[in-house]
């Protein structure tokens, strides 16, 4: 695990954020930093704003008031289309419900990321194949979501979310639909791709996931940050 | 029930998009079912219907009034063996004055004493003024397309007479009479035939009617009927006109009560697809299975019945000038004021539509009703098995833009629904090119001849109701007129009635003398008439006196006889006319002159610059610039409006499948853009998506426009028994294909264009939260 760098690059700044559907608020003057290689775990109970914290950092949403900033750019000053293309090339996104295109098998899945960059149908193949190797599902590849275990389909959604190289690696609940075993397998795999400088930021329930896999803990209630802790690696 | 309603009403207001679909797709179709509807009962019996909306008579019979008299015809009248009668009234043939103003009626009308214009038989469309009431006055028949300006006017009487005052203008299709007079002025034009107009029980021969009115004056002296004419040689002459349009109208009425059920069919089907989780909830509630279907068919038929009822009134709406455009005049059976829908048309339209909408949700309803629960809820969230997996696959693996490859995929994971979409799009394919290839038969049956002239000049001038003949002798004029600034070619023609040796039938003999015989007419077989002793014939009068290109036939006339050979066959409907050199004529009728002249203009000439110096050069001749030609207007100008019509649906039908797509994809599509596709290329996709079966729509419903073209217009052509050159049924050329090829592409894209937008702009966020 990574631990905290303080003299790492900051490639998140959330300027208080704030993000309001209708008469609801979400986010309530979010302000945080994080910095590359990072692993950072939001937690806070349901509704609190943390998914949308983290799709503001995803460039899913636009924050309706303050900065969202990621690696010098401004995420809510974006077209359609740049956010698009800062989705494409920065964030690599991993959902809890996985979704996957469940009429592509799990190589077309992973390849399609690389696909919608321009890059050549046989060389995002090829790429794809790799992450499948190397996340252990290689020999699942032409099989279809329907098809694949709970694990087995998040490990094609982490393949998916890597595919392009990101500079962030986005996790929403990614253990929240899984079994326990399952669900240690990806947290494995998250660790792991922190270890070899993969920033990761993961939104979660599951204090032994934000333990096993974080190196800071930052607490959210009410569209806020509210706490902050560095965490010591779990055995 | 409550509960019911209440969980229908909510579903209604939570799917307002879908439910305004379904109302504007229902709506749009019924529209187009009502003017097809129409039109097929139109055209199916248009003589029939007008007839039956006259009550005409089934025979007119003339009487000689020295033998019978009024009461006797009175007391024929309440024999038993008929139906109705009218009569008797007294009828006068008056001749007009030379040179007076005759309304178009000919120099010698029939004129007939009638009280009123309505009766148990022959009900007259008093379409302008009023009737005859008093001496003095006289109502004309004429069609509704004549001027109701010459109300008013007088019409000159013979001998020196008291001319007549036209009180009004009335249109009578059995032809009693081409005028009528109140009872107390017939007296004064010495009749000379009492008519007697009889309704019979049995109409369907000849034979039979003859033997009615057999009966029927049985009683009265042998002598006292002196002419009789049975309504089945009038239907025949009448319905010829209405022939021609039948096959057309009825196709295009077909195409369009195929494409507003199979769009109901998609749309109403995809709706209750597309609600399965939503059922699956209703039933986890503790809704029966016949709660459910009854949810699901009321959702459905709140905006299905509102948009058949609105539709049924808007197609009423369009129907009426639409039908005045199409059946121009009452040879179609239409007459002024009285164009409409028939009741049976609005009938099925609006409960067959509403029919339509139910069976189309009761099959997919019916089988959420034996779903259990949980199975509803999981046909709606959980993930799918792929479909189409190898296409799937190989587009993955293609050179195309990742968004095209997926785009081109998507219509093989929904096949069902895409063959309901793609059968809309074949239809509305079918339709366009249909309808191109017989907007080009008809533009070039149009255009023929156009350049032959611009400007008719005819030999006489109607001025104040007097004929004024040309200053000019005919050589002189014909002169003159090619004298004039702009003339380039001037064609004089003459007409005169002559006889077939050994035929019955009269002949209509045009002689044409000047620089262009051939005048506007369009050669199909053999050649134009050279020297003397030639004639080109119509296809109908070929057909119906038995002749042959390069037979000899006689004319004759008068005592003269004039032996000539047929070297060619024109384009020609009415089987009476043939065409013949101006020594041919005169050989026939030596004193005969032009009754108008044919001129052609240099390029760049205004035709009516050139009319005014003609009129101005002779005070005795009526120059007339050349106007276009109506009934080739009304076939193009109906086929674009029922093509529009019929596309205009198709692609609703393509837009309701991709917003159905949009809605049953936002997850898939959340997902794409949250890995980075861009609106655009998301927009790409979906337009993709329908594109194919644009494509596919194109490739299949061509060659079905064109089995359709091959089918009607033989039998379009063969109604008016007119042979239409190659050259103008040759209509499928390779550009013209191209670009139909396109129509296809361009109702899917259209459809799917505002629905594709909208998805390129959906919420990431929101879409994969609400998931």
């Amino acid at each position: 695990m990574v631990t905290e760098d303080s003299s790492g690059e900051v490639v998140v700044r959330l300027d208080g954020v704030h993000k309001e559907y209708g008469e609801t608020t979400a986010l309530a003057g979010a302000s945080l930093e994080i910095r590359a290689g990072e692993a950072v775990a939001v937690m806070g109970p349901s509704g609190c704003g943390k998914s949308t914290l983290l799709n503001m950092i995803a460039g899913l949403d636009r924050p309706t008031g303050g900065t969202v900033v990621v690696h010098g750019e401004n995420v809510g000053e974006l077209s359609e289309k740049g956010l698009a293309l800062y989705r494409r090339r920065r964030i690599g996104m991993i959902f809890q419900f996985f979704n996957l295109i469940d009429d592509l098998s799990a190589l077309d899945n992973v390849a399609l990321a690389a696909q919608l960059t321009g890059t050549p149908a046989r060389q995002a193949r090829r790429r794809a194949l790799e992450l499948l190797d190397e996340l252990g599902i290689a020999d699942r590849r032409n099989a279809y979501p329907a098809v694949l275990s709970g694990g087995e389909r998040q490990r094609v959604a982490v393949a998916r979310a890597l595919m392009n190289r990101p500079a962030l690696l986005l996790a929403d609940e990614p253990t929240g639909a899984l079994d326990s075993r399952s669900g240690e397998q990806v947290m494995d795999l998250l660790l792991d791709l922190n270890q070899i400088g993969q920033t990761l930021v993961l939104v979660t329930h599951d204090e032994h996931l934000a333990r096993r896999c974080a190196s800071r803990l930052i607490e959210f209630a009410d569209g806020r940050v509210t706490g902050e802790h560095t965490l010591e690696p779990s055995a | 029930m409550r509960a019911v309603w209440r969980a229908a009403r909510a579903a209604v207001r939570r799917r307002r998009l879908q439910t305004l679909v379904i109302a504007l797709v229902t709506l749009t179709s019924t529209v187009a079912m009502v003017v097809a509807l129409g039109l097929v009962d139109a055209a199916s019996a248009p003589f029939d219907k007008a007839f039956g909306k006259q009550r005409g008579p089934h025979v007119v019979a003339a009487f000689d009034p020295a033998e019978v008299s009024d009461a006797q015809l009175a007391q024929v009248a309440r024999e038993s063996g008929v139906e109705a009668a009218a009569g008797p009234y007294a009828q006068a043939t008056v001749e007009f004055p030379d040179g007076s103003m005759n309304f178009g009626l000919g120099r010698e009308i029939t004129v007939v004493g009638r009280a009123d214009p309505e009766g148990p038989v022959d009900r007259l469309d008093l379409w302008a003024g009023r009737w005859a009431t008093r001496p003095g006055e006289v109502v004309l028949n004429r069609q509704s397309d004549w001027t109701s300006d010459d109300l008013g006017k007088r019409l000159p009487m013979p001998s020196g007479g008291p001319a007549l005052t036209v009180v009004g203008f009335a249109f009578d299709l059995s032809r009693t009479a081409d005028a009528w007079v109140a009872p107390e002025q017939i007296d004064a034009l010495h009749p000379t035939v009492t008519q007697m107009l009889f309704r019979f029980p049995d109409s369907s021969t000849d034979d039979r009617l003859r033997a009615q009115l057999g009966k029927a004056t049985e009683g009265l002296p042998a002598d006292a009927l002196t002419a009789s004419r049975s309504y089945l040689t009038l239907k025949h002459q009448v319905s010829s006109s209405a022939r021609a349009y039948t096959p057309y109208l009825m196709a295009f009425g077909i195409l369009g009560i195929a494409v507003a059920v199979l769009i109901i069919a998609n749309v109403v089907s995809g709706a209750v697809i597309s609600g399965f989780r939503h059922i699956g909830v209703l039933k986890a509630l503790g809704f029966t299975p016949g709660q459910v279907v009854a949810v699901y068919l009321t959702m459905i038929s709140v905006p299905a019945v509102l948009g058949c009822a609105l539709g049924t009134v808007l197609g009423n709406v369009l129907a009426r000038p639409f039908f005045e455009f199409v059946f121009m005049g009452p040879d179609a059976g239409v007459f002024h004021d009285s164009v409409s829908v028939s009741a049976w048309v609005n009938a099925v339209t609006l409960l067959g539509m509403p029919a339509v909408c139910l069976l189309a949700a009761l099959a997919p309803a019916v089988r959420a009703h034996r779903m259990s629960a949980a199975r509803a809820i999981s046909a709606g969230s959980a993930p799918r098995a792929g479909r189409a997996l190898g296409i799937q696959r190989r587009l993955a693996g293609s050179r195309l833009p990742r968004s095209v490859s997926l785009g081109v995929g998507l219509p093989f994971a929904r096949p069902g629904r895409s063959a309901l979409t793609l059968a809309a799009v074949v239809l509305g394919v079918t339709t366009v090119t249909f309808a191109t290839g017989l907007a080009t038969t008809m533009t070039r049956f149009g255009d023929a001849g156009r350049d032959a002239y611009q400007v008719t000049v005819y030999a006489s001038h109607v001025k104040d109701g007097k004929e004024i003949q040309p200053e000019h002798g005919d050589r002189e004029l014909h002169s003159l007129l090619a004298e004039l600034p702009g003339a380039s070619e001037v064609t004089g023609r003459a007409v005169v009635d002559v006889r077939l040796a050994g035929s019955a039938h009269p002949v209509i003999l045009e002689g044409r003398r000047g620089d262009r015989p051939q005048l506007e007419d369009v050669l199909t077989r053999g050649r134009w008439m050279r020297g003397d002793g030639e004639i080109v014939a119509g296809s109908a009068f070929l057909r119906q006196n038995g002749v042959r290109v390069g037979d000899r036939v006689s004319l004759e006339k008068g005592g003269r006889t004039e032996k000539v050979l047929v070297v060619g066959e024109f384009m020609q409907s009415n089987p009476r006319v043939v065409a013949a050199g101006w020594s041919t004529l005169t050989a026939l009728a030596p004193h005969e002159k032009p009754i108008s002249y044919h001129v052609r203009l240099r390029d760049g000439t205004d035709p009516a610059a050139y009319a005014r110096a003609a009129r101005a050069a002779d005070a005795g001749i009526t120059p007339d610039v050349r106007g276009s030609n109506a009934i080739t207007q009304t076939i193009i100008g109906s086929a674009s409006a029922l093509t529009l019509m019929l596309a205009v649906v198709a692609s609703l039908g393509v837009f309701h499948t991709v917003v159905l797509n949009t809605r049953d994809r936002r997850r898939d599509l959340g997902m794409l853009k949250s890995i980075g596709m861009t609106p655009r290329q998301v927009t790409v996709m979906t337009v993709t998506s329908m594109a194919v079966l644009g494509a596919i729509g194109s490739l299949l419903g061509i060659p079905l426009g064109v089995a359709g073209y091959d089918l009607v217009v033989p039998r379009m052509t063969a109604a008016v028994d007119i042979t239409l050159p190659a050259y103008m049924t040759d209509v499928w050329e390779a550009p013209a294909l191209a670009a139909l090829a396109l129509a296809g592409l361009v109702i899917a894209v259209l459809g799917a264009l505002v629905p594709a937008r909208r998805a390129g702009r959906l919420t990431v966020a929101e879409v994969l939260r609400s998931e």
